[in-house]
């Protein structure tokens, strides 16, 4: 396992390194900063000034030099738009997104094994039929008007939920958390019927029938486990979605998340913020892969004796 | 026969299994709540003592001299700092604030006295030194603050304290709106760092800053020594959502007091206060490049416009048709000028005209406005466009951020980008004209594409005039820009929209949108004082 670690984690290198130039470049491409943090009346000078105290005024390749010895040692620099540590607005951003996307993807998974799983127990059932109906709707409905719909129906007019924020107790999550939770749950509802009916067909499930065991243990004991697999490149992919920035739910709910911050650098050309929050979303990402492949390895044993000693 | 997949019965590892994905679980859900919970900086509950305001995005500083920006200003100014001299934004008289007095004592100087027995929030009394220090870090220092630029231009002062309460400004050229540039400077304690800019300031204002929980929320106490009239509401929290339809939700539902720029299809609430906001719309018409070089073109683009249908189709009837780039209640409005009226048959008129000399008529136009300007923007642009394109120009419309669009409205201007049509809306919160003309109207302008020799002297001229004087003489230059220039198709003098909750009293002003003086909101039940 620590050589299939150890391989994984080299390959992510490379892709890594392509992260970190392509932001730099990128970001350089959509034009320089200083009219949105100078005033408009600024002279020549100032603007001058203000390129070279920012390090604008350097050559590209400077630029570059600066930026990958000042990213070694983790240091992005300064917000234009803040005047804070990039690092510093980037940690305390991303714990948010993290635990949204944690939370959704723990409820989502959870729930789509239940439903996807004895949906498929009797495939072209009543309940097999409204699972499929249920999991294509959710994962059909845009999330922007569902939010919006969700702070006027439950938040306004019924009055049972808050419309936004982060302050109290469970009943905050609930609106964010649904409307992040909505498309990866009707997902995966699929993905896990569809591969449950393979496995339910085995020959090991109708031995495990034969010898009496009841259909919840059919079905959790002993089909599913075989199953995962594809729920958890699924889910993966899902999760890495929801990590890069659960943009929509940050914007509506007011939730101070990495996407959120993300989208405002970009708009607000914060080069040093940008960066930051590309990188440590990039890692995360890479980390997450890796923890798939971990998954897929632990509950696939093909996978692990795949892997050369 | 074995199966392929020979792994342990999943019954033996399935407690160690189930336990490890219960224990995640509840540890990420605990933490998250956690998270929510300790933020603690919502907008909270209503208990009558917190004025919970919700705006549109997280002020990127609390500087005092980047008050100008309106992110900044709508929290800092007359909230948590003062100026010495605060303009009326209905009247547009000036009125003693930190200073109790001022006059002109010289051709380039003037002198003003300073108002005793006000404290700062950190308990330090204000004297005319701190007013001194304040005027020279915000306009003479290098931190590049955004009201030098904004205000005062180029040219630093000359301060001088004189004694505890009596300070003199001395301008490099006669300066006859001293007073009003100095209502944009915010005074803050002589011990502020003069090396950077300060997060969160200390200022003599009724509120002092008590937390800044960074993405969630501000929250202001009440400054106890405060030398005017206490505000209403011992506290208040600023936080702020993007989406309208939230921050108009949040006062539906008892969340807020306040919520700043509703859309339009929110005005017919009771909750809904619309006021005219100081900000005009136009096409600013690029005049180096044909077929816009040609004044019968711009004339006709002004013609073709239909400013009352944009406005009731558009902007929900919230805005005026306007004919000048100043709205009523800034020095050098003219009622004399009138919006022009859609004549369609002339404007045609006038491009055949111009096509026939040989103006290139067919060059398409680029249409360029910016995402999120006002409620309805691409929509407009684009009524816009087919407006233009009906009188026989090619028009495309090109929506961008914000810091594209800035490429555009500023100089130095793109080249090779063809003729630019460019949606702008300028807001004169200063109260004069002078502001507006030395931007927009100078050939030379920062915001300005091309002008006339005639109309730079005018602007110059006007610059150096006080009273009734001023007033005429930008009204006249304003009325030379629509008849010789015409670099602006005016199109409406905009409006904004409050949300106020019916537990409160507050009269939204033209300055409201950049200055939202806390201490004006009442309690509903409250006596007026």
């Amino acid at each position: 396992m620590v050589h299939f670690l150890r391989k994984r984690i080299i390959s992510s290198a490379v892709p890594l390194f392509c992260v970190v130039l392509g932001v730099f470049f990128l970001a350089r491409m959509t034009g320089n900063p200083v009219d949105l943090y100078l005033p408009l009346s600024a002279t020549a000078e100032q603007r001058a000034e203000f390129s070279a105290a920012q390090g604008f005024d350097l050559s590209i390749p400077a630029q570059l030099w600066n930026y990958l010895a000042d990213a070694a040692r983790l240091d992005f620099g300064t917000s234009l738009r803040t005047g804070q540590p990039a690092t510093e607005m980037v940690l305390d951003a991303f714990p948010v997104t993290l635990q949204l996307a944690g939370v959704t993807m723990l409820l989502a998974i959870t729930g789509a094994l239940l439903v996807g799983s004895l949906a498929a127990y009797r495939p072209n059932s009543l309940a097999d039929r409204f699972a499929s109906l249920l999991s294509m709707t959710a994962a059909s409905i845009p999330d922007f008007w569902f939010a919006v719909m969700g702070v006027l129906v439950f938040g306004v007019s019924l009055g049972w939920l808050p419309t936004s924020g982060t302050l109290g107790g469970p009943e905050i999550w609930v609106l964010p958390i649904a409307t992040l939770l909505i498309r990866p749950f009707g997902v995966l509802v699929q993905v896990v019927r569809g591969s449950m009916v393979s496995a339910l067909s085995a020959p090991y499930v109708k031995i495990a029938r034969s010898k009496g065991a009841t259909p919840l243990r059919v079905i959790f004991g002993h089909a599913l486990r075989n199953a995962v697999t594809p729920v958890l490149t699924v889910a993966g992919d899902l999760t890495v979605g929801l990590v890069n920035g659960a943009v929509i739910v940050e914007t509506i709910f007011g939730w101070p998340g990495i996407g959120k911050l993300m989208i405002d650098s970009i708009l607000q050309r914060d080069f040093a913020v940008l960066q930051a929050a590309v990188l440590l979303t990039a890692v995360t990402i890479f980390a997450l892969n890796i923890l798939v492949d971990v998954c897929h390895a632990l509950t696939d044993p093909r996978v692990r004796q795949a892997v050369p000693a | 026969m074995k199966s392929p997949v020979s792994s342990p019965p999943p019954g033996r590892r399935r407690p160690r299994t189930t336990t490890t994905l219960l224990l995640a679980g509840t540890v990420l859900v605990s933490s998250g709540c956690a998270v929510a919970n300790s933020a603690g900086g919502d907008a909270g509950r209503a208990d009558g003592r917190t004025l919970r305001v919700v705006l549109t995005q997280e002020p990127p500083t609390l500087e005092p001299c980047e008050a100008s920006l309106t992110g900044t200003g709508v929290v800092v100014r007359s909230n948590i700092t003062e100026p010495l001299v605060e303009r009326d934004p209905v009247s547009g008289e000036l009125h003693p604030l930190l200073a109790t007095g001022w006059k002109q004592t010289g051709p380039r100087t003037w002198t003003f006295d300073t108002r005793s027995g006000v404290t700062f929030q950190n308990g330090e009394p204000f004297t005319a030194e701190d007013a001194a220090f304040s005027i020279d870090r915000a306009v003479n220092s290098d931190l590049a603050c955004n009201v030098e630029g904004y205000v005062f231009g180029d040219d630093d002062l000359e301060v001088e304290a004189v004694g505890d309460d009596r300070l003199t400004v001395t301008t490099a050229e006669p300066d006859p709106i001293l007073p009003l540039r100095l209502s944009f400077v915010e005074i803050v304690p002589r011990t502020t760092d003069t090396e950077a800019k300060v997060r969160v300031p200390i200022g003599t204002g009724p509120y002092a800053v008590r937390s800044w929980q960074a993405g969630t929320a501000i929250s202001l106490s009440r400054h106890d020594g405060y030398w005017g009239e206490a505000p209403d509401f011992p506290r208040a929290r600023y936080v702020w959502r993007s989406d309208a339809s939230v921050r108009a939700a949040m006062i539906d539902k008892d969340e807020a007091e306040i919520a700043v720029a509703l859309d339009s299809m929110e005005a017919e609430k009771d909750t809904t206060a619309a006021y005219p906001n100081n900000e005009t719309t136009a096409l600013r018409l690029d005049g180096r490049e044909a077929p816009l070089d040609d004044l019968r073109v711009r004339r006709a683009i002004d013609l073709a416009v239909d400013r009352p249908g944009i406005i009731d189709a558009l902007l929900g009837g919230l805005a005026e048709p306007a004919g000048q780039l100043v709205p009523p209640g800034v020095v050098g409005h003219s009622e004399e000028i009138e919006p022009v009226r859609q004549d369609v048959a002339k404007a045609r008129a006038l491009v055949r005209e111009a096509r026939a000399d040989g103006v290139p008529t067919g060059r398409t136009i680029t249409l360029v406005a910016r995402n999120g300007m006002f409620s309805g923007v691409s929509e407009t642009a684009e009524a816009l466009q087919y407006q233009m394109e009906r009188i026989g120009l090619r028009v495309r419309v090109r929506m961008a951020d914000t810091a594209t669009q800035l490429q555009y409205q500023l100089r130095p201007l793109p080249k090779g980008v063809g003729p630019i049509a460019l949606l702008i809306m300028h807001g004169n919160q200063a109260g004069d004209a002078a502001f507006t003309a030395s931007q927009y109207l100078l050939s030379d302008g920062p915001q300005s594409t091309f002008g006339s020799g005639d109309l730079d002297r005018r602007v110059a001229d006007a610059g150096l005039l006080s009273g009734g004087k001023r007033q005429q003489a930008f009204a006249d230059l304003l009325a030379h820009q629509n008849e010789t220039v015409v670099q602006y198709t005016h199109i409406a003098h905009m409006s904004g929209l409050l949300g106020l909750s019916p537990s409160i009293r507050y009269e939204p002003n033209s300055a409201t949108g950049d200055e939202l003086r806390l201490a004006e909101v009442r309690q509903a039940g409250a006596v007026k004082r």
